[in-house]
Order: C-alpha cells, then sequence, then structure tokens
C-alpha cells in the first residue's frame, strides 16, 4: 500500500471523526489547532486506526501525532512493521 | 411537503435526554428544522424530577459537573443563554468520603482537601496535588496517552496507600459502576474531573429545571418537540437514512440522531439486514454497565447537614468484590451506598448499583430492598426512620421503563477500555445520515459528557452541512 493511498484513507478517517470535509484536510493540518481534535477524539482516531489497519499503537506514541501526516507517518511504520514479522515467520 | 427530495425536517432526534436536547438546541439554534421525539410524558432522560406529596425528588442524576470557566456545561448555558435564567448553586464539598474509619471532603478548592487529607493520609496529601495537576493539563494527549490504563493503574501511578486510593475511587465506581481494575483511566479520570474536581453544581428547584428550560429554549429556537411519541422505525434505503416513523406516519428528514439506547437503535429501530455481520457481531458482545436501584424518602423535618453534597459511604475497601457482589445483589447484602439530602433538606435520595434481573424478582424484593436500604442509611442518619414520612423507590425495570436504556444500564455501555471510542456507534459508516449521541454512543460520561457529545454531534453535522450543497 502507498503512502498516498495511506494518506487518503487517514485524512477519511479524520474527517469521519472531526466532521470537516476531506478538501479542507492537508497533511500539514494540526489535529488539535486546524481539526479542532480533543482527547476523546484523538483515541477515537486512533481506535479507528487499529481497526482499519490491524496495527496496534502503542500509548507512548499517541502523544507524537500531532499533523495529519505524522499520523500518517506512523500508521505506514507500523504496517511495514507487520510485514517484516510476516517476512520472517 | 414530504418526500425524499424535500425532507419535512433537516433533522429528527430520537429521545429527549440531556445529548438529545443539546443537540437539537444546536441545530435549531443554527436555523436547521429539527423535532425531538421522546417516548416518555417529560424531557430529560435520568435528568428529571418528579413531585410525590409534597416532596419533589431528583429521578436519578441529582447534581451535575463540567461548570467552571470553559466547562461544557457552562458552555451549553452560556451558547444558549440560559446561564441568567437558571439559577445554579454549587454545593461544597461537592462530596464526602465516609468509611468507618476516615472522612474525607471533596472540596471545591483541591488545596483545601489536601489539607483534609493530611492528618489521616499523611504520606498522600501532596501527591494528590499532583493528581489533580494531571488531571486539569489540558494537554490533547496527556489523556490519550493513558488510553489503555485502568483506573487503577492511574491510582497506583499517584497513591500508595490502599485505604485512600478505594475512597478516591468510590465515586467513580458510583458514577461509572466499575472497579478501578476495570473502569478505563481515560474515563475514570473525565469522571473525576467533571463530577468530583468540578461538580456539586444544581439547579435550584431540581434537575428537571435544566431539562425543561432546554426543551424550552429549543421551542423557541423554532425545534418541535413531540413528547410521549415513541419512534417506531428508522427508514433505510440503501445504506441511507431518510426519516423516521412514528405513530404510524413516516416522517422525511435528511438526518437523523439517536439519543435512546444503542441495541434499540441498531436492532429495533434500523433492524439486522441493514447491518453488516461485523458490527452485529461486535453489538451483540457489547457489555452494558450495571443498573441501579435508587430510594426515595420525604422526610417530616429538615435535615440541613451536609445537605447537597453528595455522601459516600464505604464500610470496606475492596471495590472489586464491592463490583461482584453488586452484579448479584440482593437486600441482604446491601453495604456501600450514595446518599444526598436535597438543598431543603426534606427529601433523600440514596442508590446502589443492583443487576437487571426479571420482573417478578423485583415484585418480589423491592420492599425487601427498601427496608433493608434504610437500615443502612441509618449509618450516617441514626434516627432516620422515626422520620419517614413518604417512602418510594426505582427498580432496574422502573428505569427501563422510562427511558429504555437496555437492561436498566445507569451508564452506557461498560467502561472498559476495550469498549472505548469506536467511531461506528457514534456515526455508523455504513448508514449514512445516521448519528448517535449520547451515552451509548461512547461511554457513560454523566451529563458534562452526554452534553459534550450533543454538542459535538450538532456542531460536526453543521461543518458537514456547510461543505455539502443541501
Amino acid at each position: 500500500m502507498s503512502e498516498n493511498t495511506i494518506e487518503a484513507e487517514i485524512i477519511s478517517i479524520i474527517a469521519d471523526v472531526s466532521g470537516f470535509d476531506p478538501e479542507e484536510i492537508k497533511p500539514e493540518s494540526k489535529l488539535a489547532d486546524d481539526l479542532e481534535i480533543d482527547s476523546i477524539k484523538a483515541i477515537e482516531i486512533v481506535v479507528a486506526l487499529e481497526k482499519k489497519y490491524k496495527i496496534s499503537v502503542r500509548d507512548d506514541d499517541v502523544p507524537k501525532i500531532t499533523t495529519v501526516h505524522e499520523t500518517t507517518e506512523l500508521v505506514s511504520r507500523l504496517l511495514q512493521q507487520d510485514n517484516m514479522i510476516h517476512v520472517r515467520s | 411537503m414530504s418526500g425524499a427530495d424535500h425532507p419535512e425536517y433537516d433533522a429528527v432526534i430520537i429521545g429527549a435526554g440531556i445529548s438529545g436536547l443539546v443537540c437539537g438546541n444546536y441545530l435549531a439554534k443554527a436555523g436547521m428544522k429539527v423535532l425531538i421525539a421522546e417516548q416518555h410524558h417529560k424531557p430529560g432522560g435520568y435528568c428529571t424530577s418528579f413531585t410525590r406529596r409534597g416532596f419533589t425528588f431528583d429521578a436519578a442524576a441529582h447534581s451535575f459537573g463540567g461548570y467552571r470557566e470553559n466547562g461544557i456545561l457552562r458552555k451549553v448555558f452560556q451558547d444558549f443563554s440560559l446561564d441568567k435564567n437558571i439559577p445554579i448553586t454549587r454545593y461544597d464539598p461537592s462530596d464526602i468520603l465516609l468509611t468507618p474509619e476516615y472522612r474525607v471532603c471533596l472540596w471545591s478548592d483541591p488545596e483545601k482537601t489536601i489539607e483534609d487529607l493530611r492528618e489521616p493520609f499523611p504520606k498522600e496529601a501532596d501527591k494528590y496535588r499532583e493528581f489533580v495537576a494531571f488531571l486539569m493539563n489540558p494537554s490533547l494527549n496527556s489523556f490519550a496517552r493513558i488510553r489503555s490504563w485502568t483506573f487503577k493503574d492511574l491510582l497506583d501511578h499517584y497513591f500508595q496507600n490502599e485505604a485512600l486510593k478505594s475512597m478516591l475511587a468510590f465515586p467513580i465506581f458510583g458514577n461509572g459502576a466499575l472497579p478501578p481494575s476495570r473502569m478505563s483511566a481515560f474515563i475514570g479520570a473525565k469522571i473525576f474531573i467533571e463530577f468530583l474536581l468540578d461538580g456539586g453544581y444544581y439547579p435550584d428547584g431540581g434537575m428537571h429545571v435544566m431539562s425543561n428550560a432546554l426543551a424550552e429554549r429549543f421551542q423557541e429556537y423554532g425545534g418541535e418537540l413531540l413528547l410521549s411519541s415513541p419512534v417506531q422505525k428508522i427508514i433505510v434505503r440503501n445504506g441511507n437514512v431518510s426519516g423516521v416513523v412514528i405513530n404510524n406516519t413516516l416522517i422525511a428528514s435528511r438526518h437523523v440522531i439517536s439519543n435512546c439506547d444503542a441495541r434499540q437503535t441498531f436492532l429495533n429501530l434500523v433492524g439486522k439486514k441493514h447491518l453488516p455481520q461485523e458490527f452485529l457481531n461486535k453489538l451483540n458482545h457489547m457489555i452494558p454497565s450495571l443498573s441501579m436501584f435508587v430510594l426515595y424518602l420525604g422526610m417530616d423535618q429538615a435535615f440541613p447537614e451536609n445537605a447537597g453534597s453528595n455522601i459516600w459511604y464505604l464500610p470496606q475497601y475492596d471495590l472489586e468484590n464491592m463490583y461482584r457482589s453488586a452484579a448479584r445483589r440482593s437486600h441482604k447484602n446491601i453495604s456501600e451506598f450514595m446518599m444526598r439530602i436535597s438543598p431543603n433538606g426534606k427529601c433523600i435520595l440514596a442508590f446502589i448499583h443492583a443487576p437487571y434481573r426479571n420482573k417478578p424478582f423485583w415484585l418480589n424484593n423491592r420492599e425487601k430492598f427498601i427496608e433493608s436500604f434504610i437500615i443502612h442509611l441509618t449509618h450516617i442518619m441514626p434516627d432516620i426512620a422515626q422520620h419517614i414520612l413518604y417512602k418510594e423507590a426505582a427498580t432496574p425495570h422502573t428505569m427501563h421503563r422510562y427511558t429504555l436504556n437496555y437492561r436498566g444500564a445507569a451508564y452506557g455501555w461498560e467502561s472498559i477500555h476495550s469498549q472505548l471510542a469506536d467511531v461506528d456507534f457514534r456515526r455508523p459508516s455504513f448508514l449514512h445520515n445516521l448519528s448517535l449521541t449520547g451515552h451509548w454512543s461512547t461511554q457513560g460520561l454523566g451529563i458534562p459528557g452526554v452534553a459534550y457529545l450533543g454538542y459535538d454531534t450538532a456542531s460536526t453535522l453543521l461543518k458537514r452541512r456547510k461543505t455539502l450543497p443541501s
């Protein structure tokens, strides 16, 4: 899965949780300041990402996601790790 | 005019609980044509009152929080100019924690609480300041970080004394129906903030004053409120929700917002055939919170001592055991409870958690529960029995009858972290134009929580509307 596809999917998830139109959500958009994501919504986004990509986001990683781009990077990294585990096993 | 192209309403809201009322007010104020349909003959859900023989009792909710500067209830009241109309009193201490050994008051000023803690818990008192500082930290991610913690993990992080931890966890057990080892830290923290650190508020006259004021304002904004009008069906075509059926009449609407029980919304009103199998499985495995047994007493004289504060009595410190015994409660194992004396000192509301059971159980046991409960209240008011003029009780079946909450659940879904924040329970991805709001759409957070959800559901819908051609 390319990072562009993932980005589009993540924007759609964030649009769903935040109520903002996907067109308004840019990679550099700040979750809290630009998209009005509060703590409940941050958790909703993480839960939705875990469900969609069957990944598990570590609690310590959650505070590191502050923009849409960082979210995409985190998901891509977790998916890659997942692939590597599959290849090895 | 009716029909898919020209729906009668922009939004129909099912249920006039606080979340439905708050949501309805925001939508109507923004100029949408909104209908709220409520099955009961009065608005408010768990936030209402009833009067018998001159005594006015709050039915379930008996105070609220989130009224600080920037608190969600403060915002709601200000946005609808209700802050000037409804006199709100804050009772201080909001909560009193009582055990056979200790008495701790939770004051609006945490420094005062710390002074109270200093004598019984000298090593822990200052830890309370750190705990409060963490809870009141507005940073977005401090809470997200403790997403998979339990409330026990959070308490263990700050405190060592087991008795104190149980005392601090007990109001969370009372307001969330879970012991610390099962309660998600996120929800436990939210309850601690909104109910305890910023709690103890009460609309003069009774909790119904708030619900009625919201219902009136909604109508002033042009909203229509139908009482005694259960919704029979949500109309779905090809994954699109297009209206509801009330009183065998189709009412077309661009959006439907359900403020009622999630099981009822999906299984009875929408119907299984419109649900993906994966979601249906999840829904069937979701655990509801416990219900409650509420005792209402009218007294022959005023008892002003501690009136307005929530008094939490815990006879022992094992909350895990308390939870297990609440889930199979009989009149013989009533021990811990919450009690609140009304501000005029003449009405008492006391509650314990209880399982739903079946009708015959409550028919046979209701009176026994009442009598046994009154005996236990003597721990706080030794001569209470001699002063009772009127007694009444609500069983889990009463809770169900008035609100249709599944199994009379007090707080929606049980607040375990595995049930936290699934967006499909707020805006199901497989049903366009349907939203859910209230304690079944995420987790039980009391009045501030459901008010937040009502606000958020409305603002999300309004944001979308701006970007979509209507």
